[in-house]
């Protein structure tokens, strides 16, 4: 079967001669939660942005459903049906929640664009807010409004950089669980964490990346008792003191 | 007799492109060290030449001043003046985001020029003031000799503000100058203390450009507000941006070169051009060294000498 | 004094104009444009030239002024021509000059900027010559509104009505451009976030280049209203410069409600001060706006951030 998102040998970074990324590898299954995880300053960040186009990629290519689409333009992955949440300021702090999920709505083709009221649905407390500024939203209901913009555009893979980051465990749990419930309406993810246990928690599968390449892999439920898992961990700190 | 005139103009050149080189150093020390832009650097050169003529000229009863100070005074004054300008514009718009500042400061030059054209009871309106005092020209007269003997005060002052500077930026207040431009943390974290040293240089410089304007006006012996205007900032910036910001004796460079290039285009166009299209033909030089600007920042953005490599780039943030 | 109210609402269209689009540019291209003053010369002067064309290609040469304006329908069509040349004009500088720089510091975009609007200020210069133009040479007969004993009168010329009700009109045009279209809402998210709206999908290109236009068509049509309420100098823009940037930062940068109302606080303003200071230092008023707002409210009226 195809795989819904993989990447090859990727090598990039923001400057040249700096990279981040030392020829990374990983794949990911159609309906598949996947957790890239990883110490501070692996690249996780840096991976999933080059997948999105926002960091340049030097060699190696990103496929998403067997179409080849390294150096796509950012702004062309929606259409490509690779949709992407940022980690903070991920929602157009000066619009209201409508409008936020209309502007998202209104740049995708009608056939892919998926009804607001779906969309309201998944997220009821969104529905609730419609008019509000997304700025004066909370921590929770702006990662659910940043991922239901996403949504909008009905991503075959839905990349999402550290959405526990800055919310309560309680609140975590919360939108995680609403993670699940999107990929049981048929989208893939792969799901950038520092918070590693709550993220083996959903995942089907986790990848360790550590100094730009993976290192580990496998099934979440095994990696959570995995004492490589720590040793990774541990060891890039070490090496990073 | 030839060669004495050639010599005479090689001269009076040198004195103006010492005098832009000291503008020069002042811009650099805010935008090359501490990352200020200064948009009003005609309106503080002006400040600096009118302060020190009214403290050095003769009484004139059209107009205040005129207190006959020696030249000395005049250019202590000069400074003082511009760096209670750069004080007033600093503490205004310094702790705000940076573009503030260029707005701010092309108001101030705008004020300034205004003042300059219309507050004849102080600057003698459109006319400027006459007979500002020509140091030691009783002694030398006003011919070649004198212009050679000012030329070599230009250079000494020239000197001492490349070496106070050159110290200055290698105290411990210039590396802390240098941290707040490149470093966002160290800037923040030194807080209103930061502020405090972009304060401190934008003042300085200002005050170079305040004595620069003294030098000016004392060389000339007459100034008016025609002689502030906004392409003198430019001429200023284009030396700056050509030599290489951050580098000293870029900006020295850039003055000689800048000045150079001006003075031939300036020649040509007068040689070429009949007298009736002479405006046209000065109107087409300021486009073209615009030009020259615009395709020195694209094509060659650190300048002919560039910034020395004390200063270090910026990577992405990696995550 | 009504008067002077009148007088400022028509300086305030011409400055509200022209701050709405140097807003726009600063909040989604992030820097100060310095060059938006010179759109509104070079605005002005291109319809001088368009009129003339139009004039020439319909035959007679001669402007039979439309109802009660000093001008005939000419101007119109020579304003939106020149509008439109402004803005092909500022597309070209930004792919010559500014889409080169915008990776680098912000600063640089703002030494290019006062680079190019000297050069562009000079071409004019060195176009049209320093002799000031008109787009015709009807006199204008002043409607008095307000009979002399009431607060000094009002006497107001249909031209500089017409001034003031169509920058109102434009701007509430604008608006709704920027709330109701998905044009509108892709600037707003723009100037937000850039990263985020490619992201969204957002083509961030097109969006500076629709914001260029839309700023530099504007600047055209507040150069027009400044030559056909005044004259038509190449210091026009350069001179409104100034009020441009207070009327914008009074506003809050990226507010376009803002600078309209910064535009008419700082004509009113000049206006109002001329009495005391003196016509001469009318600029130096918005400088006085200016530095006031920076030490009091540097967010600006209806800024969101500094």
């Amino acid at each position: 079967m195809t795989d819904a998102l993989r990447v090859e040998n990727v090598e990039g970074g923001y400057e040249p001669g700096l990279p981040i990324l030392r020829g990374a590898s990983l794949a990911v299954a159609p309906g598949e939660i996947v957790a890239l995880l990883g110490p501070n300053g692996a690249g996780k960040s840096t991976l999933v942005k080059a997948a999105a186009g926002l960091v340049p990629v030097w060699s190696g290519r990103v496929v998403l459903g067997g179409r080849d689409i390294t150096g796509v333009p950012a702004h062309r992955m929606v259409h490509e049906g690779l949709g992407f949440v940022p980690q903070t300021e991920n929602v157009f702090a000066n619009l209201s929640v409508l409008e936020n999920l209309q502007l998202a709505a209104a740049l995708i083709a009608k056939p892919r664009r998926r009804p607001l009221a779906e969309m309201f649905a998944l997220f009821p407390d969104l529905d609730r807010q419609r008019r509000l500024t997304a700025g004066r939203l909370s921590g929770g209901q702006r990662q659910m409004l940043a991922v239901a913009r996403a949504l909008v555009a009905s991503p075959a893979v839905l990349m999402l950089d550290e959405p526990s980051a800055g919310l309560s465990p309680k609140l975590v749990g919360v939108v995680f669980e609403r993670l699940k419930a999107v990929r049981d309406t048929g989208v893939t993810i792969l799901l950038v964490e520092q918070n590693v246990k709550a993220a083996l928690a959903i995942a089907d599968r986790a990848v360790v990346l550590v100094e730009g390449r993976e290192r580990l892999e496998g099934r979440a439920a095994d990696l959570a008792d995995d004492p490589r898992m720590a040793a990774l961990y541990l060891g890039a700190a070490a090496e990073a003191h | 007799m030839e060669q004495l005139a050639v010599l005479n103009y090689l001269a009076f050149f040198l004195v103006f492109a010492g005098i832009f080189a000291v503008m020069a150093l002042g811009l650099n020390l805010q935008w090359g060290f501490t990352g200020l832009f200064n948009v009003g650097v005609a309106g503080f050169v002006a400040v600096g030449a009118y302060a020190s003529a009214l403290l050095t000229g003769p009484p004139d009863p059209e107009r205040v001043g005129g207190l006959g100070l020696p030249i000395f005074a005049g250019w202590l004054g000069a400074m003082a003046a511009s760096g209670v300008a750069a004080l007033v514009v600093g503490v205004a718009a310094l702790r705000l985001r940076e573009d503030y500042l260029a707005i701010t400061t092309f108001g101030i030059a705008v004020v300034i020029q205004l003042v300059t054209l219309n507050a004849e009871w102080l600057t003698g309106g459109p006319f400027g003031i006459q007979s500002i005092p020509k140091p030691l020209a009783g002694v030398l007269g006003t011919g070649f000799v004198w212009n050679l003997a000012y030329l070599g005060l230009v250079l000494a002052v020239l000197g001492a503000a490349w070496w106070a500077l050159e110290r200055l930026v290698a105290s411990p207040w210039g590396r802390v100058l240098r941290a707040i431009r490149e470093d966002e943390l160290a800037a923040a974290s030194l807080g209103k203390r930061a502020a405090a040293f972009r304060l401190q240089s934008f003042v300085i410089g200002c005050m170079l450009m305040g004595l620069a304007g003294a030098l000016y006006a004392h060389f000339v012996g007459y100034i008016a507000p025609e002689d502030f205007l906004p392409i003198l900032t430019f001429q200023v910036w284009a030396m700056l941006i050509v030599g290489g910001s951050g580098n000293n004796a870029g900006a020295v460079l850039g003055a000689v070169l800048v000045w150079a290039i001006w003075s031939v285009s300036g020649g040509l166009i007068r040689e070429l051009l009949p007298a009736a299209e002479q405006a046209r033909g000065a109107a087409l030089q300021v486009v073209l060294i615009g030009t020259l600007i615009a395709a020195i920042l694209v094509l060659r953005p650190r300048g002919v000498l560039g910034e020395r490599a004390t200063v270090s780039r910026h990577a992405g943030d990696a995550g | 004094m009504l008067q002077l109210v009148a007088d400022g609402l028509v300086v305030g269209s011409v400055i509200a104009l022209g701050a709405v689009g140097l807003t726009l540019t600063y909040s989604i291209l992030r820097f100060a444009n310095f060059g938006q003053g010179e759109f509104m010369t070079w605005g002005a002067y291109l319809a001088v030239s368009a009129l003339a064309f139009v004039l020439a290609v319909t035959g007679g040469g001669v402007m039979e002024p439309l109802g009660p304006f000093s001008f005939g329908w000419q101007l119109v069509v020579a304003m939106l021509l020149a509008a439109a040349l402004t803005a092909a004009l500022a597309l070209a500088v930004d792919w010559l000059l500014f889409r080169r720089l915008r990776r680098g510091n912000a600063i640089t975009l703002v030494i290019a900027s006062f680079g190019a609007a000297l050069a562009l200020r000079n071409l004019v210069q060195f176009l049209y010559g320093t002799l000031p133009e008109y787009y015709t040479r009807e006199i204008q007969i002043a409607v008095r509104l307000v009979p002399r004993d009431v607060l000094g009168g009002l006497r107001i010329t249909p031209d500089q009505m017409l001034v003031i009700g169509l920058t109102l009109a434009l701007m509430l045009a604008l608006q709704l451009l920027l709330t109701r279209t998905t044009l509108g809402r892709a600037m707003r998210a723009t100037a937000m976030n850039p990263a985020l709206a490619r992201v969204a999908g957002v083509d961030t290109d097109a969006v500076i280049r629709a914001t260029w236009v839309i700023g530099a068509a504007l600047a055209a049509v507040a150069g027009v209203f400044a030559g056909i309420v005044g004259q038509i100098r190449p210091m026009l823009g350069f001179e409104l410069l100034l009020p441009l940037f207070a009327a914008a930062i009074l506003g809050g940068i990226g507010s376009v409600r803002g600078a309209v109302a910064g535009g008419y606080i700082v004509g009113l303003a000049e206006s109002l001060a001329v009495p005391l200071v003196g016509a001469e230092y009318r600029a130096a008023v918005a400088f006085l706006v200016l530095i006031g707002i920076l030490m009091i409210r540097p967010a600006g009226l209806f800024g969101e951030r500094a």
